[in-house]
C-alpha cells in the first residue's frame, strides 16, 4: 500500500479516517492527562507522586505529537483544543472519569487498563501508511512500555491486601465498561477506511479481543471480578453492545466530568480573551 | 565538635555526615533546610492548578515539569535535612500536614489566575534562585550539593516565568491591566520573601556564625531590588507607591520597611494566617486520603521482608 505522503493529496474519505484516528489517539492522551495532573502534590508519597507525575507529562507530550500530526491537516491549536466544542472530542469515557479523593487504586488501575490497549493500538501503528505517524510511534512505545510496568506494579501490590483489593474491585465495577469504549469503532466505514487505508493495520474488534485475553486473564489472577463478561469460550472474548456504558466518548457522547473539566482546562484561554495558543518548543519533527 | 570548634572551621561545604556535630548545629540546620523542603511542596501544591489552567499545550507541559521539579527538589532537601539526625522525613511531612512545619509566606496566599503564575514563577522563584545561589556555600554539605541541582532546575522555572509575564504584558490592555493589579498585589509579599530586617530576624546570627546562612537577609533584599526593580519596569510593570522605595546616591535601592505589614508576615509565620491555614489544610485532607496506600506499603514491607518504596533519584 503506497505511503499517504502529502495531506493536500487526500481525498475526502483518506482525509477523514485519518483525522478519526488522530482525534481519538491525541485526545486520549490529552485527557488522561489532564486526569494524572490531579495526582501531583496528591499521591501517598512523593516517589509515586513524581512516577505519575511524570507520566502525565509523557502523555501530554504524546498528545502534542498527535496534535501536531492534526495540524498538518489545516488545524491549529486553538481549534483543537480551547475553541473546540467539548462534545466533539473523542477520547474515550474512560480518561474522563474524574478521581475520588485518595482513591489511588482508580489511578493505577485505569492505568492498566489503558495502558495495556495502548500497546496494543501502538503495535498496530507501527506500520502506518502516514508515515507521521508510523515515525512518531517509537518515541511513545519507549515511554509507554515504563507506564505498563509501572501501573501493573501498583495493582499487584494494592491487591494483596485487603483495603487495595476491595478498593480495586470498586474501581474496576466503574471503569472497565468505560474501558471497553476505547475500542468503538462509532461509524463502521469509517473504521473500515482506516483499516483499508492501512492507517492503522488491525481493526478495533481485533485490537479489543486481542486487549480482552490480556487483561481478562491478568484481572482474574488477581481474583478480580469483571462487572461484565466478555468471554465467549476459554480463548475466544468479544465485546457486545450491552456492556457499554451510556456515555463512549468515541461518539461525541461525554460523561457530565468531561464538560467541567473541559470548562476548567479553557478558563484562562477565555478569560484573557485569547484568540491563539503560545508555542514555546520548536515544532517537533 | 562543640559550638566553638564548629564557628571556627565553618566554611563553604565544611560539614558532612562524618563530622561530629553539636546538637545546636544539626537543629538550626534542619529548621533551614526543612523550612526550605517544604516551601518547595507547598509551592507545588498552590501551582499545580494551573497545569490545567495554562492557555496552551506548551504552557502546559512547561508548568507541569516545574510543578515535578519542585516535589523532586523537596525530595531532595529532605533528604539533606534528614541525614542532620534530628527529624526524619516521616516526620516533617507529619509536621507539614499538622500545621507545625514552617515555609515561604508567599505561599500561603491563594494563587488566584494565570497572572498570579509569574508573581510566583518570575519573582518569588527570582528571589528564591538568590538566595539559593548564596546557600551553594553553605556549610552542610548535603545541603549545598542539593542546591547545585535546584539552582539548576530553578533557572528554567525563572527563564519561562519570565516567559509568561512578557507574554502578558505584551498581550491586550485586559491582559496588561490584570497583571499590574496582580503585581500590585504581591509585590510587598515578594519584598517580604526575604524575612524581617536583620535586627529583627531572631535566627540569623547562630546560622550566620556556622556559616549554614551566606548573606543577611537585608544583603539579599537589597540585591534582590536592584536587580528586579529594573526588570519588572522594562516589562512594563509600575512600581507600586508602597511600599516607598528609597534610591541610594549608588543607584541601589532600599526598601521603607515600616511599610510592610509585619504583623500578617508574623501571623503567616506562626501558619495562623488564612488562606495559607486552608492550603496547608488542604494538603493534609490529601495526604490523609492515601493514608491507606501508604498502611498497605508498610505492611507490605514488613511482612515481605521490605521493599519499602526506596526514594528514586
Amino acid at each position: 500500500m503506497a505511503a499517504l505522503e502529502n495531506p493536500d493529496d487526500l481525498d475526502a474519505r483518506e482525509r477523514e479516517a485519518l483525522e478519526t484516528l488522530l482525534k481519538r489517539l491525541a485526545d486520549d492522551e490529552f485527557v488522561l492527562a489532564e486526569r494524572y495532573t490531579e495526582w501531583q502534590v496528591r499521591a501517598p508519597s512523593l516517589e509515586s507522586d513524581l512516577a505519575l507525575a511524570n507520566n502525565a507529562q509523557d502523555e501530554l507530550g504524546h498528545a502534542r505529537l498527535w496534535y501536531d500530526v492534526l495540524e498538518d491537516l489545516g488545524f491549529e491549536e486553538q481549534e483543537l483544543i480551547y475553541e473546540r466544542d467539548p462534545d466533539d472530542f473523542r477520547h474515550s469515557t474512560l480518561v474522563e472519569l474524574p478521581f475520588e479523593e485518595g482513591d489511588w487504586a482508580d489511578a493505577v488501575l485505569r492505568s492498566y487498563l489503558y495502558d495495556a490497549a495502548e500497546e496494543l493500538r501502538l503495535e498496530a501503528l507501527e506500520e502506518s501508511t502516514y508515515p507521521k505517524i508510523a515515525d512518531r510511534v517509537g518515541k511513545i512505545q519507549s515511554e509507554e512500555d515504563y507506564h505498563l510496568e509501572h501501573a501493573q506494579n501498583w495493582v499487584e501490590r494494592l491487591a494483596e491486601g485487603e483495603e487495595g483489593h476491595q478498593r480495586l474491585q470498586n474501581a474496576l465495577d466503574r471503569l472497565f465498561p468505560h474501558a471497553l469504549t476505547l475500542f468503538e469503532p462509532v461509524d463502521p466505514d469509517l473504521e473500515e477506511a482506516i483499516v483499508e487505508l492501512r492507517l492503522r493495520d488491525a481493526s478495533l474488534e481485533e485490537l479489543g479481543e486481542e486487549w480482552l485475553s490480556i487483561v481478562v486473564p491478568y484481572l482474574e489472577s488477581l481474583e478480580l471480578e469483571l462487572p461484565v463478561s466478555p468471554q465467549v469460550d476459554d480463548d475466544t472474548f468479544e465485546i457486545t453492545e450491552e456492556m457499554l456504558p451510556e456515555k463512549r466518548g468515541r461518539d461525541g457522547s461525554h460523561t457530565d466530568a468531561w464538560a467541567d473539566l473541559h470548562d476548567e482546562l479553557t478558563h484562562t484561554y477565555r478569560d484573557l480573551g485569547r484568540s491563539e495558543t503560545t508555542k514555546i518548543m520548536e515544532k517537533p519533527e | 565538635m562543640n559550638v566553638d570548634a564548629v564557628t571556627k572551621r565553618a566554611g563553604p561545604r565544611e560539614f558532612s555526615p562524618a563530622d561530629d556535630l553539636p546538637r545546636e548545629y544539626r537543629e538550626a540546620a534542619t529548621r533551614m533546610i526543612e523550612f526550605h523542603a517544604n516551601s518547595e511542596i507547598m509551592g507545588a501544591y498552590l501551582e499545580r492548578p494551573f497545569i490545567r489552567q495554562a492557555p496552551s499545550i506548551d504552557r502546559k507541559l512547561a508548568f507541569s515539569a516545574k510543578v515535578q521539579d519542585e516535589i523532586g527538589h523537596g525530595q531532595l532537601l529532605y533528604r539533606a535535612a534528614e541525614s542532620l539526625g534530628v527529624k526524619t522525613r516521616e516526620e516533617m511531612l507529619d509536621d507539614l500536614a499538622n500545621g507545625d512545619g514552617k515555609f515561604l509566606n508567599c505561599f500561603h496566599y491563594p494563587l488566584k489566575s494565570w497572572v498570579d503564575v509569574p508573581m510566583i514563577s518570575f519573582f518569588v522563584d527570582g528571589a528564591a534562585m538568590r538566595r539559593q545561589a548564596t546557600l551553594r556555600r553553605t556549610s552542610w554539605e548535603p545541603y549545598a550539593h542539593a542546591m547545585d541541582k535546584v539552582c539548576f532546575e530553578e533557572g528554567f522555572h525563572v527563564k519561562h516565568g519570565e516567559d509568561i509575564l512578557k507574554e502578558l504584558m505584551t498581550g491586550s490592555r485586559k491582559e496588561r491591566q490584570m497583571t499590574q493589579e496582580a503585581f500590585e498585589e504581591w509585590w510587598p509579599r515578594i519584598i517580604q520573601f526575604f524575612g524581617p530586617t536583620d535586627d529583627k530576624s531572631t535566627h540569623h546570627d547562630f546560622a550566620a556564625s556556622v556559616g549554614l546562612k551566606q548573606q543577611s537577609n537585608d544583603q539579599l533584599r537589597d540585591a534582590f531590588l536592584d536587580q528586579y526593580i529594573p526588570k519588572a519596569r522594562k516589562h512594563g510593570l509600575e512600581i507600586p507607591d508602597e511600599p516607598r522605595i528609597r534610591e541610594r546616591d549608588d543607584g541601589t535601592y532600599a526598601v521603607e520597611e515600616g511599610d510592610l505589614d509585619w504583623d500578617e508576615f508574623f501571623t503567616i509565620a506562626k501558619n495562623d494566617y488564612e488562606p495559607g491555614l486552608g492550603q496547608i489544610n488542604g494538603r493534609k485532607h490529601a495526604q490523609d486520603a492515601v493514608q491507606w496506600v501508604r498502611d498497605t506499603i508498610e505492611n507490605d514491607a514488613t511482612t515481605a521482608g521490605g521493599h519499602a518504596p526506596q526514594a528514586a533519584d
